[in-house]
This record gives C-alpha cells, sequence and structure tokens, in this order.
C-alpha cells in the first residue's frame, strides 16, 4: 500500500477553516498515522483483507468545502428508507459535491437536539465538539493506538455528521445520515460521524452508506471510504444505532466504530452489510461503568467475490456490565467472511455477564468463512459464552421450497432472511425489520442464477 | 370411445440414488381425477418414487419416461413441475426455522398460480382451508415445520395441497403418525382434495385411511416395482395375508 503525503494533511486544514485545536489533532494523528505500519495478511484481524493493491497517492482525496443546502427531490436511497422508517425523519445527505439538509425538525431544535453536518458542527459548535474529543475519552479504543486507517481518517476526515441529544430528552424516532460516493471512482473519502447522547437520554440514528452504481470489477478504479463512527451513551441513557452499508464492486469500505457506555446506559447497534469489494469493519464497545449494557448485532450477505471481515471487541472494564453479540453472515457465490470476535473483561470486570455467536450460512460453492472467538478475561466471577457455526445451506430446505413453485432465488431469499430473522426483527428503529428484509430480497432476487 | 390422455404415465422407470438401483422399471398410469394407493414394505422404494416425480436433484433417472400432461418432466426442476400442477406431500417435511408459514404460503401460492393474489382474498381462502383441517392461527405465524409434531405437519402439508390444488397430489404417507380424530380431519382433507380436477396419488401402509378415501385403484410397490395391482378389495387382502402372500404369488413354484 503506498502511502498519502502530509500536503493532503495541509490541504484540508486550510480549506476548511477549521480551529486550531483541531489541526494540532489532525497533525498528531497523522504523525501517528507515518509511525505505524500497513497492516499485512499475516496480521490476524487483516489476513482476509488484501491492502498491498491499494495506491493511495493516486486515488483523489476529496475536499468538499460544500454548505449545507436544503434537499430538493428525495434521492432514491432516501426515498426507500423512508417509507419504512417514517416520511418525516430529519436527514442528511452527503455525496462528494455536496451536502443536502431534509425534513429539518424544528422540534428537534427547540429541545436543543443538533443535527448538522460536521463541517457546520464545527464551525456553530466547535466547543461542545472540543469538550469530547478533548476529553480523552474518545481516544481509548485499540484501533486509536495501532490502526492505520482509523488514524489516516482522524487526520484527514472531510465529511460527516454530528449527532448531540442533551440530557434527558427522549426521541422516539430516528435520525438518517446518508452518505454516497456516487458514481465517482478513484476517490478517497474519510467521513466521520459523532454521536453524543447525554445523560438519561433516548435516541436513534440510522446511517447509510452507499454508492450509486454497481460497476464490475476494476482495481484500477478502485475507491477508498474510510469512516469513523464514535458514539457516547451518557448514564442512564439508550442509544439505538442501525447502520446499512451497501458499495459498488469497486469500493474497499474501512470503518471503525467506537462506542462509550456509561452507567446504566444501553446501546443497541446493528450494521447491515450488503457490498463492496472488500468491507473492513472494526467495532469496539467500552462497558465503562456499573449497569453499561451493549447488544451489538450484524447481518452480513455476500455475493460474487465480496469480502468481509469483521472485528468486534466488548471491553468489559467496570463491574456489573453486560454485552451480548451476534453477527450472521450468509455468503453466495465466492464471496468470503473472516469473522474475529473478541470478548474482554479487565480485572475490575467482576459479574460480567457476555454472550457471543456468529453463525455463517455457505450459499456459494466457493464460498468461505471464518469465525474466531477470542476471550481475554482477568476477573473470575464472570458469565460468557461464545458460539459459531459455518455451514452449507440445507439442500432440503431448499428441495422442500422449490417444490411449491419457488425458483430457486425466491427459495433461498426465504432461507436467508429467515437467517437473518432472529438478528433484524428485534431491531429497536421501529421499521427497520421489514426495510433490511426489502434489501436482503433485492439484493438476493437480482442476482444471477447459480 | 376415444382414449383420454393420461395425467400421469410413467414407463419402465429406473432411479438410482448414490450409484444405487433403487427403482426398477416402475410403471404406472393415472387419468385425471383418479386415486390410487401404493402399499409396500419398508425401504421398497415408495418415497423414491414420490421424490422422483418431485425431482429432487439426488434421484437419478437412468432409464425410462415420465410423461405429465403429454410432456416429459424428468429433466424439470422442482418448481416448473409444481407449476404444471404437481405437488407431494412430504413423509418427512423439513423446518425452516425463521420463515413464517403464512409468509411462506403466500409466496408458494402465488408462485404456483402465476400471479398475485391479494391479501385479502388469499387470507379468506386460507381461513377456510384451515377451518376444514382444524389448524389453529397461530400456526401461519410460527416457522415452517418448525417444533411442530408429526401430526401439525401432516396438517400443514395437507392444507398446502388444498390451497395449490394440484392437477396429481402425491401423498408420501400423510396419514402416518395420526392419533384418530387427526386421522379423520385429514382424511376429510384428502377427499376435498381428490376431486375431478385433482388425481390423488396415496402412499400408505394402512387400510384404515382407505376406509376414509377410497382410491381407484391398489398397487404393490416391491423391491422398486409395482409388482401387482387391483381395485380397493387388495388393500383388504394385503391387510389381512401381509406382503408374504404376494411374495409366494409372484415366485413361479407352483407352475407345472
Ligand atoms: N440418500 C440415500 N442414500 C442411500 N440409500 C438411499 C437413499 N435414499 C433412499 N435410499 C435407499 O433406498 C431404498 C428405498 O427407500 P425409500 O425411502 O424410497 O423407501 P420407502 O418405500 O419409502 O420406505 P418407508 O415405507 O420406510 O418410507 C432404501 O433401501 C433406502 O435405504
Ligand atoms: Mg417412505
Amino acid at each position: 500500500m503506498k502511502t498519502i503525503a502530509k500536503e493532503r494533511v495541509d490541504e484540508i486544514t486550510k480549506q476548511t477553516a477549521e480551529p486550531a485545536w483541531l489541526k494540532d489533532s489532525r497533525l498528531k494523528a497523522f504523525e501517528s498515522y507515518l509511525k505505524t505500519p500497513t497492516p499485512c495478511n499475516r496480521d490476524e484481524n487483516w489476513h482476509r483483507t488484501e491492502v498491498d493493491s491499494l495506491d493511495l497517492t493516486t486515488l483523489n482525496v476529496i475536499v468538499s468545502d460544500s454548505k449545507e443546502v436544503k434537499a430538493g427531490k428525495e434521492p432514491d436511497v432516501i426515498a426507500a428508507a423512508l417509507a419504512h422508517l417514517g416520511k418525516q425523519l430529519p436527514f442528511i445527505y452527503t455525496t462528494p459535491q455536496s451536502v443536502e439538509i431534509g425534513n429539518a425538525d424544528s422540534a428537534l431544535l427547540s429541545k436543543g437536539v443538533i443535527f448538522c453536518s460536521l463541517k457546520t458542527a464545527l464551525t456553530q459548535h466547535a466547543d461542545l465538539l472540543n469538550k469530547y474529543l478533548s476529553s480523552g475519552d474518545l481516544s481509548t479504543p485499540d484501533f486509536a493506538h495501532n490502526d492505520k486507517f482509523y488514524l489516516m481518517n482522524q487526520s484527514l476526515f472531510n465529511c460527516g455528521a454530528f449527532f448531540y441529544v442533551p440530557k434527558n430528552v427522549i426521541l422516539e424516532s430516528p435520525v438518517l445520515n446518508v452518505f454516497t460516493s456516487g458514481e465517482e471512482s478513484s476517490i478517497a473519502v474519510f467521513p466521520r460521524v459523532i454521536i453524543i447522547v447525554e445523560d438519561g437520554a433516548k435516541a436513534e440514528f440510522v446511517n447509510i452508506s452507499t454508492s450509486a452504481r454497481k460497476t464490475a470489477t476494476d482495481n484500477t478504479a478502485l475507491s477508498l471510504i474510510n469512516s469513523s463512527i464514535e458514539t457516547v451513551v451518557g448514564q442512564g441513557a439508550t442509544l439505538s444505532y442501525l447502520d446499512v452499508s451497501d458499495f459498488s464492486d469497486n469500493t474497499f469500505a474501512v470503518s471503525r466504530v467506537y462506542n462509550e457506555v456509561k452507567r446504566d446506559a444501553s446501546l443497541h447497534s446493528s450494521t447491515i452489510a450488503l457490498g463492496g469489494w472488500q468491507i473492513k469493519s472494526d467495532i469496539q464497545t467500552n462497558l465503562k461503568e456499573p449497569g453499561a449494557k451493549s447488544d451489538i448485532r450484524g447481518v452480513v450477505l455476500g455475493a460474487g467475490s465480496e469480502r468481509y471481515s469483521f472485528n468486534t471487541i466488548q471491553d468489559h472494564i467496570a463491574p456489573d456490565t453486560s454485552s451480548t453479540i451476534n453477527f450472521r453472515v450468509a455468503l453466495k457465490d465466492s464471496s468470503s467472511s473472516a469473522y474475529l470476535g473478541t470478548i474482554r473483561v479487565s480485572k475490575q470486570g467482576q459479574r460480567t455477564d457476555s454472550t457471543q455467536s456468529n453463525k455463517n450460512l455457505l450459499l456459494g460453492a466457493n464460498a468461505h468463512a471464518d469465525s474466531i472467538p477470542k476471550l481475554e478475561i482477568l476477573a473470575d466471577d464472570v458469565k460468557c459464552s461464545h458460539g459459531a457455526t459455518v455451514g452449507p445451506a440445507d439442500k432440503e430446505q431448499i428441495f422442500y421450497l422449490m417444490s411449491r413453485g419457488l425458483n430457486n432465488l425466491e427459495a433461498e431469499e426465504l432461507i436467508v432472511t429467515g437467517f437473518f430473522r432472529q438478528v433484524v426483527q428485534s431491531c429497536p428503529v421501529d421499521g427497520a425489520g421489514d426495510w433490511i428484509n426489502n434489501l436482503v430480497a433485492e439484493k438476493i432476487l437480482s442476482s444471477k442464477k447459480a | 370411445m376415444a382414449a383420454r390422455e393420461p395425467l400421469l404415465k410413467i414407463e419402465d422407470l429406473w432411479v438410482s440414488v448414490e450409484g444405487k438401483d433403487i427403482l426398477k422399471g416402475v410403471n404406472l398410469t393415472i387419468n385425471p381425477g383418479e386415486v390410487h394407493a401404493i402399499m409396500g414394505r419398508n425401504g421398497s422404494g415408495k418415497s423414491t418414487l414420490s421424490y422422483t416425480l418431485m425431482g429432487h436433484p439426488r434421484y437419478q433417472i437412468t432409464g425410462g419416461s415420465i410423461i405429465f400432461k403429454g410432456e416429459e418432466i424428468g429433466e424439470l426442476p422442482p418448481n416448473e413441475r409444481a407449476k404444471k400442477g404437481l405437488a407431494l406431500a412430504f413423509q418427512y417435511p423439513v423446518a425452516i426455522p425463521g420463515v413464517s408459514v403464512s409468509n411462506f404460503l403466500r409466496a408458494s401460492v402465488k408462485a404456483v398460480r402465476g400471479k398475485d393474489i391479494p391479501v385479502k382474498e388469499f387470507r379468506q381462502e386460507l381461513k377456510a382451508q384451515m377451518a376444514l383441517l382444524e389448524v389453529k392461527d397461530e400456526f401461519l405465524s410460527r416457522y415452517i415445520n418448525d417444533g411442530f409434531s408429526g401430526g401439525e405437519k401432516k396438517r400443514l402439508e395437507i392444507l398446502q395441497m388444498t390451497l395449490l390444488k394440484p392437477a396429481l397430489a402425491v401423498l408420501d404417507e400423510t396419514d402416518s403418525g395420526l392419533d384418530i380424530d387427526a386421522l379423520k380431519v385429514v382424511s376429510t382433507g384428502i377427499n376435498t382434495l381428490a376431486t375431478k380436477e385433482t388425481a390423488v396419488l396415496l402412499i400408505t401402509h394402512y387400510q384404515r385411511i382407505l376406509n376414509y378415501v377410497k382410491p381407484d385403484f391398489v398397487h404393490v410397490f416391491q423391491s422398486g416395482q409395482i409388482v401387482k395391482t387391483g381395485g380397493s378389495e387388495l388393500s383388504e387382502e394385503l391387510e389381512a395375508r401381509g406382503y408374504d402372500w404376494v411374495t409366494q404369488e409372484l415366485t413361479p413354484s407352483g407352475v407345472a
């Protein structure tokens, strides 16, 4: 992998007229970035991801300086989501050319809720943002220290969103942050999303990332979407986060999610990955104070030669915390997936209750799945369980459905949505279950017959 | 008298599984609306015949032909056979966790009829059949055969047959494992199914079911072949005398 030049960072800081503290933090991250070795296939965490062919010097780093404008007609991707989740939900729509705001809700504003592009936040809410970014809280994930892509994002982030929910504000419906790389290729984009839910508040956030068109694999026109998502769930607060991504075959999508969960707070997080050349995603959840709870789910539907690599880390730092992880992966054709699930319990983490489950359904004859659980437990009074399965689709199930008139793909679609159901149906965001089922069905039914 | 075209004509059908011959020259003709019963020992090949008719990929046709509605169907995928009007109620229906009965039934009826049915209309039709077969509403939201008792599975199979209204319903031991009340209910289902439009091929071990559903023909299956065919009296004779009687009768030891 060829790296990026320092001028890129300078360009960004110059063009966006950022506060000095942010410029410092970008440069600091860039220094660490230079010192950090490029991951290679020998790393346990990277062994199914191919990074050698990524040449960052050829990528066009998008520095959109665009102001927020009011959205015109809703793009299809948003219309489809809103049809299931609620017609009037506020959204931010970011493309390499523009940032659009839709369905702005004055009721949210009057409650002190902030939902805006990261750029706007850096000018209008810089102090508030600085309070969180400089608190040190957000610098604790593993990847803050050793991950080249995370550091790349921290020095170069150039779009994204900020969602702030003040103390004791209860929101019953989600806001949508939608990013698309459009039809552009050979670009590098670094979205950063920051979600702060203050003590006693309750909120939902939906993050959608796409590229406009599925193109044939063309490595010469590769794009990098390198995202960072940070959430802080305050004492007694609840955050439901839903992430849906569907990229084209020439997109390398890296994402780093860091969740920080405080005393008696709950985090529900569902990640739905539906496409991309390679998807490399780390999700770390730190259960920082007693009573913190997290529920992390994932759904992966691979096809063609897509590669997915998910790495979850549950860090039980305080006593009396609990976490559940449920990842389901269905792979068609010669797609592959590597899941690495770490449960970590510190010495103080007594009475931790943690379960982890990863199931893989192989639909394609050449599909491949790895599942690696990792337990690092230092406390002695803990309840931890983990389980993983990898297996082919049941031919008798396919035959049963086909004998009742369904064709091969229709049968596969029912089996896969059935396989995902347990993870999808209890997603706390209203309407999300049907929406996800539709997206899954679309991907399967639009694929070529096996 | 002009000869009717048979609905199904199986001629000298040979089928193997994993290289082993299971069916060894089956001949069977079924006309529209007829009820045929097949009886025979465990392992004689009855389910192999039913799977082969429906097109299970594991069963390889090594000889002979299956003509259904005038067309050779041996190469058709199972869903095309279903659309042509063939249906199989499984001896051992498989569970499909996560797929609700109601979703599946609607998808299935839509696929077989080749058009979408308005939700309300479908509900009404479904409710009527469910009442007839005494299937409780809660089954609709459950997953296909998941955690169903043996008898519940059989009821769901018959329910599907009555919804799909095939030209030929192959019922593989749909009467096995049922209590007396369930047997009556399932028999009622089979009788509503067996009309001028629907022929039935009933695979069974028990004379009992034939008291409710009168077959036009009874066939005895043995070692991958139909070795004897008669009217409904044949099943009573089998019940009284067992399969050995057929075997002995076929052994040409008494030939002068
Ligand atoms: N997949 C298979 N692999 C090996 N042998 C098989 C397979 N399927 C069927 N057979 C064999 O074929 C023969 C016929 O089986 P089949 O299930 O058709 O019998 P059946 O007449 O339906 O019996 P039953 O009355 O017990 O249902 C048996 O000897 C069985 O073991
Ligand atoms: Mg059988």
